[in-house]
């Protein structure tokens, strides 16, 4: 038991870190699952890194806004051949994403043989860790947030379409280097996925929200109290809040259905 | 209930009682250092065990409320914290040990550092560019290190000067003694041809005037070639080696491989000492690595 790091000025900014990219994670998520192409953000997140891996490799040296340009450059680039996959290949375009996903990593690894130097930038993109964000660097991803929160919203069109995979990049790069691969991926699939049986798409995203905001709220308050790594704890009380919220839909049948 | 947890509280600030200088460290040896020369005067919290990689270190809700309530913050330096300490003392916005301040303490600003790069190269992996930072193998730099602690502790806690003082002289003198006593071994290992697992123990290397023949893993954190396995393999099947160091937060399987290969040993210290809160935890930690190397390699 450890109670010293119940301090709102140490969860705060964690916590809305959490909440703002669950707000873009939350659509994206369900038109993930819908798409059934579940592995695409490992795959974005990862030619991302390849990215600032290769600038490095190519000599440049790279530091804060050109590493996020060159970045989310390559995470685009990889969404575009992402989103080309659905139009080639369709009913395999899962499949090539996973291929994408190992080609990604392992060309990283071929060309960090030569430049450790950004192996370190490699973790800086892939391990954000959710407790060191302070509120200056809230500022950014909440833009974009909101971005994909209006285009949502007005113009819902565009995110069934092509789009998606641009709106997709960006996000998945904000996000990965705040909190982190894991809460991404678990942000993005767990609150849509359990709430994947309720009726009516805003009453479903709206329960997905809270799940998701529970889960980062119970999770870091049990990070503090038993001192332990809060990203892979709120991971894990999402898959609670989870497996919670999908069985009262299960099993409470006006849970399920809209009012 | 509610009384259990007005025990638990009450139990929470009575540890605090008595304790005038609030300690974090970034390592268990200066932890351990720090208890040594402070005493009942210092309440300390060390951010890593003796079985972490300093290097890199899991975010937790208490390092942050720690570094906040800290008095004293004492760490390696020399960019062995980089990729966490900068950003745990700016999120705890402790003006006390921010660098610069009396509170921020880095051993390794105090002595001599071995392997500083002449020209920085990026191609090295990660090299540390102020020198390697793993000074606290060398019980020489220990005692340094160790003086100039209790300076700052003494410019922290002035009344408790004297209390300081004798605490240091104390340990300097069981340190310096144990040392003699084991002068003789100590001697004796002198030229023992060794292989590291990575370039981690140079100030052990110093300190015992050990011959470091080679480094399994030259550039940290990438798995070296099958081209450059095989020639290490050539290399050192035509000289004797007597031990294979590995610290215990390695992965034992590239020092496992090499070993049965060229029939040697492998060693796996204590990189830091283990029970840093126990009395003479450091002292008993440099016996911990001599008797390893000494004993073990006379009776093989």
């Amino acid at each position: 038991m450890n109670l010293e790091g119940l301090d709102p000025g140490i969860l705060g900014p964690a916590f809305v870190a959490g909440l703002l990219v669950l707000a873009t994670h939350i659509p994206l998520g369900q038109e993930v699952i819908r798409r059934g192409i579940i592995f695409i953000d490992l795959a974005i997140a990862q030619f991302a890194g390849v990215g600032v891996i290769l600038a490095a490799t190519l000599g440049f040296e790279t530091h804060g806004i050109e590493v996020q340009a060159i970045a989310l450059t390559s995470a685009l680039m990889g969404a575009a051949l992402l989103g080309l996959t659905e139009r080639l290949v369709g009913e395999y375009q899962e499949a090539l994403i996973g291929v994408g996903f190992v080609l990604a990593a392992t060309a990283g690894i071929l060309l960090l043989a030569g430049n450790p130097q950004g192996g370190e930038h490699l973790r800086e993109l892939l391990v954000g860790q959710i407790l060191w964000v302070e509120w200056h660097q809230l500022l950014i991803p909440a833009v974009i947030s909101v971005a994909v929160i209006l285009n949502w919203y007005f113009l819902p069109r565009l995110l069934k379409g092509h789009f998606f995979y641009f709106l997709f990049a960006l996000s998945i790069t904000a996000s990965v280097q705040l909190v982190g691969i894991y809460l991404v991926f678990a942000s993005l699939i767990i609150p849509a996925l359990a709430t994947i049986r309720i009726e009516g798409s805003q009453r479903a995203t709206i329960l997905a929200l809270v799940t998701g905001a529970l889960a980062y709220a119970l999770g870091l308050i049990f990070s503090a109290v038993m001192d332990l790594p809060s990203g892979a704890s709120i991971v894990w009380m999402m898959a609670v809040c989870g497996v919670l919220v999908a069985s009262l839909s299960r099993w409470l049948p006006f849970f399920a259905k809209e009012f | 209930m509610t009384r259990s947890i007005y025990c638990a509280l009450l139990l929470l600030f009575s540890l605090e009682v008595g304790a005038s200088l609030k300690v974090f460290t970034c390592e268990s040896e200066w932890a351990a250092l720090t208890k040594t020369i402070g005493g009942d005067l210092v309440n300390v919290f060390s951010a890593t065990s003796a079985n972490q990689d300093p290097h890199f270190i899991e975010a937790r809700p208490s390092l942050i409320a720690r570094v906040r309530r800290a008095d004293l913050l004492v760490c390696s330096g020399a960019g062995l914290e980089v990729g966490w300490l900068p950003l745990l003392l700016r999120k705890s916005a402790n003006p006390r040990v921010q660098p610069g301040a009396s509170g921020h303490f880095t051993a390794t600003s105090h002595v001599s550092l071995l392997e500083k790069p002449t020209t920085l190269d990026r191609s090295q992996g990660d090299v540390h560019a102020a020198g390697n930072p793993h000074v606290h193998l060398d019980p020489d730099r220990m005692l340094i290190i160790g003086r100039a602690l209790r300076d700052r502790m003494v410019q922290l806690l002035p009344e408790s000067a004297a209390q300081l003082d004798s605490n240091f002289n104390n340990f300097e003198e069981k340190l310096t003694s144990m040392l003699e006593r084991q002068s003789v071994e100590i001697s004796k290992l002198a030229g023992t041809n060794i292989v590291v697992h990575h370039n981690s123990w140079v100030y052990l290397t110093d300190w015992l005037q050990l011959n470091q023949v080679a480094t399994i893993e030259p550039k940290p954190g990438i798995p070296p070639t099958s081209n450059f396995l095989a020639s290490l393999v050539r290399q050192l099947s035509a000289i004797s080696v007597k031990h294979i160091i590995r610290a215990g937060y390695q992965n034992p399987r590239a020092s496992k491989w090499l070993a049965g290969r060229i029939e040697t040993p492998v060693r796996v210290l204590p990189y830091s000492p283990e029970n840093w809160e126990t009395e003479g935890a450091l002292i008993l930690w440099y016996q911990q690595i001599l008797e390893t190397l000494v004993l073990k390699g006379e009776r093989e």
